[in-house]
């Protein structure tokens, strides 16, 4: 993998100087991109899992702005946008799943977890952390259904694509999957998880790659589906799938590089990459041609390439399973996938390289130069190369071997040729290149229909199409929100706060069912009764008045029902106390409302009935808290000092008054200083406001 | 009768005396001195009071105090290393505060001289929050915290928005409030006691009427914390008070209320963890839902930031419904206040430099082209962006890395979900203020003086410190989280 990200990383710096030639902005491109490799580096060396969670999400950052590279279009800035925020979700998921992971194994090393497969596959914890670390890995790696935002990322610069969506980044979660292989893997959920998802998403990203148009698209396609392959082949997991898996993240790293770099030639000399105006482009970009033709043969899998291995290796693994169903499923599944791949490669070179020139087709401005065609070129002579000396010790020995024994967690033997006699792979392999060449053959009278029946799909079906409505949902919900709930109003606001403090303290009483009935000396006589009466008029007024003159006189009338409630019961201090607060209150309103206009407007009537309902929950949430303060008997310790020590301690018969200039003398002291303070500076307000409306008047006077 | 006069040890609470007293000055001086003078001096003598209260509270670290004990009762005040940690965040808000506003308040023409004596005093409030071991005392201190603020979000005098802002404040803090004391009153009629062991002691055998004090207490702190649905009031009032304020606001009185909460509600009411454990974690969750949905709407960066500052209570909340399963629960909801101090005091110095008069400059339109005109605040801005977000690696990473786990810990895996979903939409118009700096062109002018620019650079370092060694500082909220607990435990 390292190999990888600094091979193809470097390839990726002289081709961008050649793609980018000229734009002020390549001096950002270069940090940006020295930004990514820096972290994917990190991802792939770190034994830390937070370390590596801390690379990936860098690698998502930076991706987000190398995608939105060209800010200036609204196109790149969606599609920025849409990569970070499904990467980044998935990323967020699979930190949750690493805690478990972590929690599980009793460590946050991977070198350590490594040895801790009994104790994390047979956790609790196990599936919901296989689940949120497959949903990082999966939106990562593209997988289905959220394979959507790669083709989209293609707004990138094409060499960010060539190396980000390509060769590296994509990778990541392919490579923590395969390196949490040994921990997670060997499961039964770990199998039908990979293995479903990976199927689709390989079928799928091959059946939409060709027949795009777009070049870039039509990789990006492509490159979804080998993803694909690559999470099926790891969820097979025995030792010719991991074999297979780890030679074809080579394979294609080294094609999808090398085909993203000519893309990127033929777009920046001739300045489109539709395929269909394109043609002939052999004779003006040999270097490019030969490059892309390699990388082509390899996705296709044409022998002696590096990509015919790899597939002979892919149909063994999937050959391999024990049951026939599932031996005639995968296979079926990597043999659908791979016609694909065929139709695609075969779209990508033949028309645009060797087809005949027309008039609407685009030709280059200017022979691509060194940089541009030294990448693919390359990359596709290393296809060949490792290709031919598949079976010699530096290819199978040093490179793939510990590859795949990490992975596959014991040791293991690598053996690599391109001829293995007469197998069912080769008539594969065969069976493969033929269908795929039938496909292509096909594929400009298909594409019409395909496309067709794919517009009137996606927009209903297509996970995008999903995501979009998700993204719109979103913005609509804030919006219902600000202007439902936070709409500037305080009764609405107080109503919010009382309903669900209502809510609170009506589930809290009904959790703690100790409320009782009133006991028999609570039964009100005929004195209450009436009283009740009057109460309930009163509150009938207050709600039914017209001016609010009449509302306070009724909420009036209720305080002074309630004092002789209070009366009844022998309490005449409390019912003291509340005849002067009443009267204070209502002359208190009186006054501020005498400056108030009239109502204008009365609420509506499902208005009004909202707040009878809230008023009728509180009333019952009082009641409750009352009954429920009546269960619990009274303390009378408090009670018993006062009336024992009152006179002994404090001469006094009266207890409150005894209480409030004695025993609590200080205290009564302390509230008269504050008062009096408070008293000082209403009247200083008042009197200044009073100087201010005189000096108002002067000014005016002087004015005139 | 003889007198008794409860143990007092000043020396306890000499940094809230410290913070006080330097606003009881500030009020004094304007007797004596011109006002002009006293407005020069006041922010000097606001940083002295404060890193003389700092220098206190540093020295008290890992001691444990109490005082003010009524005899017969346990003590009022309680100082360990939780209310010692808290009281470092107060002061360092209070501390960040000041720089910030020393220009901003003449620049705007706000330079009244009451300004930092409120905020003084407000501060003395929070620090007791911390402290408080009576839930008379938790009322106090929250009284002392709002009624400066109440008036601070009227500072700026007769701008409707602000008064608008002050009177809804006033209004619904006063109402919350009440179904504040109440719960204390009911708690006190369930456990016989408003002291927090002697109702630990008695809230198992409270019944309902205690479940219904620890509902309605819920509430008031809720309302403080600015959590779903009391938070309403959040978005107005940031708006509407001057941005300074916004800033004190968002984190001083927020990690107050989270202070007593925590004190209260995971000490005092651990026994009753059944049943209240879930009612936060829904109002947790409906908190995060709410701050970062609306919060992607909404034009103006002080609502922004307000909603950013609900949806941040909302991951505190979380650690605070995880504390009583989980052993990291108390410290992972401490380390998050204190990245949230830095990052959101950062991110508003930046809004503070954008803001060309009062009240303009704050839409988020206007950062438009910021990094073309200012590379290094814009780059700061994008950082503390990222952090709020919690992207590594940065402090609001670990604050929610710590979070989620002790979340997962405790076994409230969909509360896990929910909050690493939201983190997701959260990212949404974080990043867009970073996408607007950078990938678009516009003007205005930024306000940068030296003592903003210093508090920027602290705020930076700060968050990036949190962000590459959370261990070591994560040590030091578990050593604050411990004893918290276990002294009242056993008092």
């Amino acid at each position: 993998m390292v190999l990888i990200i600094s091979g193809i990383g470097t390839l990726i710096f002289i081709y961008a100087g050649g793609y980018l030639q000229g734009d002020p902005r390549i001096g950002r491109f270069y940090v940006m991109i020295l930004i990514f490799m820096a972290a994917m580096l990190g991802v792939v060396l770190a034994d830390s899992l937070l370390l590596l969670f801390v690379f990936w999400e860098l690698t998502s950052i930076s991706s987000f702005l190398l995608i939105g590279f060209n800010h200036e279009s609204e196109q790149s800035r969606r599609s920025a946008q849409q990569a970070l925020l499904v990467t980044g979700s998935g990323g967020l998921a699979l930190l949750a799943g690493l805690i478990l992971l972590a929690t599980a194994g009793g460590s946050w090393q991977i070198s350590v977890l490594l040895h801790q497969q009994t104790a994390v596959t047979t956790s609790p914890l196990y599936l919901p952390a296989l689940i949120l670390i497959l949903l990082g890995a999966f939106t990562k790696s593209a997988q289905f259904p959220f394979h959507f935002w790669l083709p989209n990322a293609m707004a990138a610069p094409t060499p960010v694509s060539a190396y980000l969506h390509s060769a590296t980044m994509v990778k990541a979660g392919v490579y923590l999957l395969a390196r949490l292989h040994p921990v997670l893997g060997g499961t039964g959920e770990w199998f039908y998880g990979l293995v479903i998802v990976g199927g689709i998403t390989a079928v799928l990203g091959g059946y939409l790659s060709w027949w795009q148009t777009d070049l870039k698209r039509i990789m990006a396609y492509s490159t979804v589906s080998a993803l694909g392959v690559l999470v099926l082949l790891l969820g097979i997991g025995t030792k010719i799938a991991v074999e297979a898996a780890m030679l074809f993240l080579l394979v294609h790293s080294l094609y999808k590089g090398g085909l993203f770099m000519a893309a990127g030639a033929i777009d920046h000399e001739t300045g489109t990459r539709n395929v269909r105006r394109l043609a002939g482009l052999a004779r003006q970009m040999p270097f490019v041609f030969v490059g892309i033709t390699l990388a082509s043969l390899s996705m296709a899998g044409i022998p002696p390439l590096l990509g015919f291995i790899g597939k002979e290796l892919i149909y063994e693994a999937t050959l391999e399973p024990e049951t026939a169903v599932w031996q005639l499923l995968l296979t079926a599944l990597a043999l659908l996938t791979n016609i694909f791949l065929v139709a695609a490669s075969g779209v990508i070179v033949i028309k645009p390289f060797l087809g005949q020139p027309n008039e609407d087709t685009v030709q280059p401005h200017h022979p691509a130069g060194l940089s541009l065609w030294l990448g693919p070129l390359l990359l596709g002579l290393l296809s060949l190369g490792l290709g031919l000396f598949s079976n010699s010790t530096l290819v199978a020995k040093w490179l793939l071997q510990p590859a795949a024994t990490a992975v596959y967690g014991h040791d293991l033997v690598l053996k690599l040729g391109l001829w293995h006699g007469l197998t069912p792979m080769l008539l594969l392999s065969g069976v493969t290149i033929a269908a795929g060449a039938g496909v292509w053959w096909l594929h400009e009278r298909w594409r019409q229909g395909v496309m067709a029946v794919d517009a009137a799909l996606a927009p209903r079906l297509g996970p995008e199409a999903l995501y979009d409505r998700g993204f719109d949902g979103l913005l609509r919900l804030a919006d219902w929100l600000t202007v439902r709930v936070q709409d500037g109003f305080l009764r609405h606001y107080l109503l919010w706060i009382v309903g669900t403090t209502v809510v609170l303290v009506g589930t809290a009483l009904l959790r703690g069912k100790t409320a009782v009935m009133p006991s028999q000396d609570l039964i009100p006589g005929p004195n209450e009764i009436l009283l009740t009466l009057v109460i309930l008029g009163a509150a009938w007024m207050v709600v039914q008045a017209d001016s609010r003159l009449a509302a306070v006189a009724g909420l009036g009338v209720i305080g002074y029902s309630m004092a002789l409630i209070f009366i009844l019961y022998g309490a005449p201090d409390l019912a003291m106390t509340q005849f002067s607060v009443e009267t204070l209150t209502v002359i208190l309103f009186v006054l501020v409302l005498y400056k108030l206009p009239t109502f204008e407007t009365k609420d509506s009537t499902p208005t009004r009935l909202r707040n009878v309902v809230v008023s009728l929950l509180v009333g019952a949430m009082m009641t409750g808290l009352v009954l429920a303060a009546n269960a619990i008997p009274a303390s009378t310790h408090v009670t018993d000092f006062y009336s024992e020590n009152s006179y002994v301690l404090a001469k006094g018969h009266n207890i409150v008054n005894v209480i409030l200039v004695d025993f609590r003398g200080l205290d009564t002291m302390v509230e008269i200083t504050v008062l009096s303070v408070a008293a000082v500076g209403v009247y200083a307000l008042i009197h200044t406001r009073k100087q201010q409306q005189e000096t108002a008047v002067e000014e005016r006077r002087s004015e005139s | 009768m003889e007198f008794v006069t409860p143990t007092i040890n000043i020396l306890i609470v000499l940094p809230v005396l410290l913070v006080a007293g330097g606003g009881a000055l500030l009020m004094l001086l304007e007797l004596f001195m011109a006002e002009e003078r006293v407005k020069q001096w006041a922010p000097t003598l606001a940083i002295i009071v404060l890193a003389l209260a700092f220098l206190q509270t540093i020295g008290l670290w890992g001691q444990t105090h109490t005082t003010f004990t009524p005899e017969g009762s346990s003590p009022m005040v309680i100082l360990d290393n939780f209310a010692t940690f808290l009281n470092v965040i107060f002061l360092l808000t209070g501390f960040f505060t000041v720089l910030i506003s020393v220009n901003y308040l003449p620049r705007v023409g706000l330079n009244r001289s009451e300004y930092y004596m409120l905020m003084l005093f407000s501060l003395s409030g929070m620090m007791l929050m911390g402290m408080a071991n009576d839930l008379i005392l938790v009322f106090l201190a929250l009284e002392v915290l709002s009624i400066p603020l109440y008036i601070l979000a009227g500072l700026s005098r007769p701008r409707p928005e602000s008064e608008e802002s002050a009177m809804k404040y006033f209004f619904l803090g006063a109402f919350s409030s009440a179904i504040f004391v109440f719960g204390i009153a009911l708690t006190y009629g369930a456990t016989g006691s408003t002291a927090l062991p002697a109702v630990l002691a008695g809230v198992s055998n409270g019944g309902a009427l205690a479940l219904a004090g620890v509902a309605m207490m819920l509430v008031g702190f809720g309302f403080k914390v600015a959590a779903a649905p009391f938070h309403m009031w959040t978005p107005d009032v940031y708006e509407g008070a001057p941005t300074v304020v916004t800033a004190f606001m968002s984190v001083g009185a927020k990690v107050g209320g989270f202070a007593a909460m925590l004190r209260v509600f995971v000490s005092a009411f651990g026994s009753l963890g059944q049943t209240w454990v879930p009612a936060v974690a829904v109002i947790a969750a409906i908190t995060l839902i709410i701050g970062n949905v609306v919060a992607i709407v909404q034009p103006n960066i002080k609502r922004m930031l307000a909603y950013s500052s609900i949806a941040h209570a909302g991951y505190i909340l979380m650690a605070v419904a995880a504390s009583v399963n989980s052993p990291d629960g108390v410290s992972a909801a401490l380390f998050y206040m204190f990245a949230y101090l830095f990052t959101n005091l950062g991110a508003f110095a930046i809004a503070i430099a954008a803001e060309r008069k009062l009240g303009e400059g704050v839409m988020l339109d206007d950062y438009k082209g910021l990094a073309k005109r200012s590379p290094l605040l814009a780059l700061a801005m994008a950082y503390f962006m990222l952090s709020l977000t919690g992207i590594p690696p940065t402090g609001g990473f670990s604050g929610k890395f710590f979070v989620f786990r002790a979340t997962l810990e405790a076994g409230l895996v969909w509360l896990a979900v929910v909050g690493v979903i939201t983190s997701v939409v959260s990212g949404y118009y974080y990043l867009r203020v970073v996408y607007l700096m950078y990938m678009y062109d516009g003007e205005g002018e930024l306000h940068t003086k030296p003592a903003l620019l210093t508090a920027v650079a602290l705020t930076v370092l700060a968050t990036l410190v949190l962000g590459l060694l959370p261990g070591a500082w994560y040590e030091i909220t578990k050593q604050a989280a411990l004893q918290g607990l276990q002294v009242l435990a056993g008092g």
